[in-house]
């Protein structure tokens, strides 16, 4: 009897116990962090964390990733009413979900951009895609290197290519930008059947995944950003990347602070003019795209055929682009 | 009397109280939101559904791919209880058998795709062993792989137990008979299983046609059900309408195979003496048997070996030198050490309240007599519980909790865990305290204790072990779940198994690997902890009712 109920005793004292010292850690302090969404890369990720750290702001924010389809989901369905008080992402899905729930508001520092961006947000990265391959598999296997994104589709590629998935991942729709712009939106649809064919498989939901599959030999080539392709070349990984002859498309990531009446943190405004005071060196030597005046990019890390799509990116381009790429996927 | 039940109907209604708010509100909410289109009430979400492209396809794939699953877990759960109740292989083997058939549950199914990845994919463990890749892992064998392995502890430990239960004293009745060695089989084993290997196949069925973790890491472009579900919601299109068509289409075959593994329940053979007889020699069928049940733990054991393999070394498959870097980058993470606190706290918490909860609603039906009516609507519930799928359940309370105070919160996280687990854990309890003396209450209130005293002093002691094994099954179970959580989790709430799903965008399988492995080793500590507890308990009583026989 008197140790029946010690055992139990014990056990939900303990238990007790691990909760109020783990919900303990977790009280208080906890709740006037800012929680920080963002859709960006570890070297983004790094760079932004690092300029907080360094500023004064270490442990009083909480920074959470997601992938991209995932956040902008969450952004247009949650609206004000998301956890986070402070976002990095795609600046196409801000401008939307801008314009659908009106949650952000206008920054309250100044920022010298070389594009016009609007009031709520400030670029923090530009991305481009290229074609990467596995030099090792390449000459295993006896491949030509590609010249183009067109070439994705040569039947001799089968089984070898990697690329992501408009659905889930904006990276994709650089690779759909570029053949849109070149070959017109039916022309695009017939090298994406091709392309989607050669990969069967691998057609991924992560962006960087494509280069993490060229890397681990799981695939020859892949489509995917270049400054990562560029970054595992340097460290002398069996990667190369080559700019495709329909062009290098870009898409820029920015931050906004949320608008949540009462409930705003005046700390997240403040976190975003740190990023962008002092993030931008770490993250130019990771993206190498000037975006604010003053800046320059080392000829060698320019892209050989830097280009813009001729519509503004917006969800609905999105959407049809979307749906293109699902009418080529094989059944 | 009448004392005893103000008790039982404050319980009641506490439970009612938990499960309408946080159950029946939002799966009615749900519901009300597959039927609201743009223009009022309207079937337009469902015809959207059903009209787009693919998920008539992916619908047809998860019936396909669960049934394929559910049938080849059948099959083998009963190789290796044949293996342990039928042949005369060394006893130390069996137990590793059945060690090896329960591990899987330890853990998380997203962590299992991984491991197939790992092993079987084109730079895999078993690949370069093997020196060629065995079979395409994406897409159909990387889903039947995965939920074979996933169903195969349950299913076990389904056909296991009755195995138990079945006299072989028929075997040598039969043979005396003069049957033949396979009506023989067919008669004395099979038969008396039949509704046990239907319930394996549809409890199977249900949980691969409901899991998400696997379909997210080996789906490829085998689109199922969970996946639709998923992107439905949290795409980058996000409709949340037709999500709640999906949920609710989801939830038809759910709600089906429970009804009728109820309907099954009738026909469990229970023999009521279970005779030990020793078992003829068959070397032939030790052997075989004895060798496919080795290949299956082989089997299950080498999927999970890559686990043990992909973090200890520098960068799989290319610099294969042992490094326990990435183990302690994981400890130095400040976010990825707070995450495993956050589970383990969320655990402990589900484990508690989940206890209480089944422990109150088993008193309501067992210990009580209260309304029949009454304790109808505990059944109910647990029946409900069990039918729903978690990825339903975390999109209703998506739906019914965002922008309220509990949105992105541990209480929720708590909460959504007991009430998706609640059916096993007040089944458990129930027919433990409905074994114990119906009178123990009335003689106590005789002797002068009130209720609560009774059922601390007398009751609570005797069910101490089951009350463990509840306690760990909450444990166990709340440490692995992704698919609820996956909708409900936020940046301060982050578990284990959320921040899988999050790695798994970047790629970084040495920390799911890690995480994984902590989640396994805190399940095993746990779980022999409770034992421990459960062993000592059960000694001590054994020793009492000697001590007691002694002194007569």
């Amino acid at each position: 009897m008197k140790n029946t109920k010690k055992i139990l005793l014990l056990g939900l004292a303990s238990s007790l116990g691990i909760c109020t010292i783990l919900g303990g850690c977790n009280g208080s302090s906890e709740k006037d962090k800012v929680v920080i969404y963002s859709n960006a890369d570890d070297e983004a990720i790094t760079a932004m964390k690092h300029a907080l750290d360094n500023n004064g702001f270490k442990d009083q924010y909480i920074l959470q990733s997601f992938g991209t389809s995932e956040l902008g989901g969450k952004l247009l369905a949650e609206g004000s009413n998301i956890e986070a008080d402070l976002v990095t992402m795609s600046t196409f899905y801000l401008e939307s979900a801008q314009e659908q729930n009106k949650m952000f508001k206008d920054l309250d520092f100044d920022v010298q951009t070389l594009d016009t961006y609007p009031a709520y947000c400030a670029p923090i990265t530009a991305q481009e895609g290229a074609v990467i391959i596995n030099t090792e598999m390449m000459k295993e296997n006896q491949l030509p290197a590609p010249a183009s994104i067109k070439d994705l589709a040569n039947p001799e590629y089968k089984d070898m290519v990697s690329v992501t998935d408009i659905n889930s991942s904006s990276t994709a729709w650089l690779l759909i930008q570029a053949l849109v712009s070149e070959y017109g939106e039916e022309g695009a649809k017939e090298v994406l059947k091709g392309i989607y064919k050669n990969a069967g498989d691998h057609i991924e939901d992560s962006g960087s995944a494509p280069l993490k599959k060229v890397r681990a030999g799981e695939a020859a080539i892949g489509f995917g950003l270049r400054h990562q392709a560029a970054a595992d070349k340097e460290s002398g990984l069996p990667v190369d990347y080559i700019d495709p002859a329909e062009g290098n498309f870009s898409l820029t990531e920015s931050a906004a602070v949320l608008d949540k009446g009462t409930k705003s943190k005046e700390a997240a405004m403040e976190m975003a003019e740190c990023i962008m005071d002092n993030a931008r060196e770490e993250l130019l030597a990771a993206y190498p795209i000037p975006l604010y005046e003053g800046e320059t990019e080392a000829t060698a890390d320019k892209s050989g055929n830097p280009k813009i799509f001729s519509e503004p990116l917006t969800v609905d381009l999105l959407k049809r682009h979307q749906e293109l790429s699902d009418s080529c996927k094989p059944e | 009397m009448k004392q005893k039940n103000k008790e039982i109907k404050v319980i009641f209604a506490f439970l009612t109280l938990l499960f309408a708010v946080f159950l029946a509100i939002p799966m009615v909410r749900l519901l009300f939101k597959s039927f609201v289109g743009d223009s009022g009430i309207s079937l337009e979400s469902y015809l959207s559904v059903f009209a787009s492209r693919g998920f008539g396809k992916a619908l047809g794939n998860s019936f396909l791919v669960a049934s394929v699953s559910a049938l080849t877990t059948t099959a083998i759960a009963f190789l290796l209880a044949y293996t342990i109740h039928y042949t005369n292989v060394p006893g130390r083997a069996k137990s590793l058998i059945q060690g090896a058939a329960l591990l899987p549950m330890l853990l998380p199914t997203i962590t299992y795709g991984f491991s197939i990845i790992y092993s079987f994919g084109k730079q895999g463990l078993l690949t370069r062993l093997f020196g060629r890749q065995l079979f395409d892992i994406y897409g159909f064998n990387g889903l039947l792989l995965g939920y074979v392995i996933y169903t195969l502890p349950i299913s076990f430990l389904l056909i296991n137990n009755t195995m138990g239960y079945i006299d072989k004293k028929y075997m040598i009745v039969s043979r005396i008979m003069g049957d033949n060695g396979l009506s023989a089989f067919m008669m004395t084993i099979i038969r008396p299983l039949m509704g046990t290997l239907a319930a394996s196949f549809i409890q199977s069925f249900f949980l691969c046609f409901t899991d998400f973790g696997i379909p997210a890491s080996v789906g490829g472009k085998f689109q199922v059900i969970a996946g639709v579900l998923y992107d439905e919601m949290l795409g980058s299109v996000p409709d949340f309408h037709n999500g709640a068509v999906v949920a609710m289409v989801m939830l038809i075959p759910s709600v089906a195979s429970i009804l009728v593994l109820q309907y099954l329940e009738r026909y469990n053979v229970r023999y009521s003496k279970i005779s030990v007889i020793e078992l003829h020699k068959n070397r032939a069928r030790d052997w075989v048997c004895g060798i496919l049940s080795t290949l299956v733990i082989t089997g299950v054991l080498s999927v999970f070996a890559v686990i043990f393999v992909v973090p200890f070394v520098s960068e799989w498959p290319y610099d294969i030198r042992f490094t326990l870097e990435h183990v302690t980058a994981v400890f130095a993470d400040d976010a990825l050490f707070g995450v495993c606190k956050n589970s383990l706290f969320t655990a402990a918490a589900t484990a508690v309240f989940g206890t209480l909860a089944a422990y109150g609603a088993a008193l309501v039906t067992a210990r009580s007599t209260v309304n029949k009516k009454l304790k109808n609507v505990i059944e109910g519930i647990a029946l409900i519980t069990n039918t729903i799928p978690g990825m339903v359940i975390g999109l209703a309370f998506l739906f019914s909790f965002s922008g309220t105070a509990v949105q992105n919160t541990f209480f929720i996280i708590i909460v959504c865990n007991v009430i998706h687990f609640f059916s096993t854990p007040y089944l458990m309890m129930k027919n433990s305290l409905a074994k114990m003396n119906a009178s123990w209450e009335t003689t106590a209130m005789l002797m002068g204790d009130n209720w609560i005293k009774t059922i601390l002093r007398v009751v609570t002691p005797n069910a101490v072990s089951t009350i463990l094994e509840v306690f760990s099954y909450y444990f166990v179970n709340a440490m692995v779940t992704i698919s609820a959580v996956i909708f409900i989790a936020g940046a301060r709430t982050m578990v284990i198994t959320t921040k899988i799903k999050e790695l798994q965008y970047y790629n970084k399988y040495n920390e799911i690997f890690v995480l994984s492995l902590l989640i396994l080793f805190t399940n095993l500590a746990a779980k022999s902890l409770f034992q421990y507890l459960a062993n000592r308990k059960q000694k001590t009583a054994a020793s009492k009712s000697r001590a007691v026989k002694t002194a007569q």
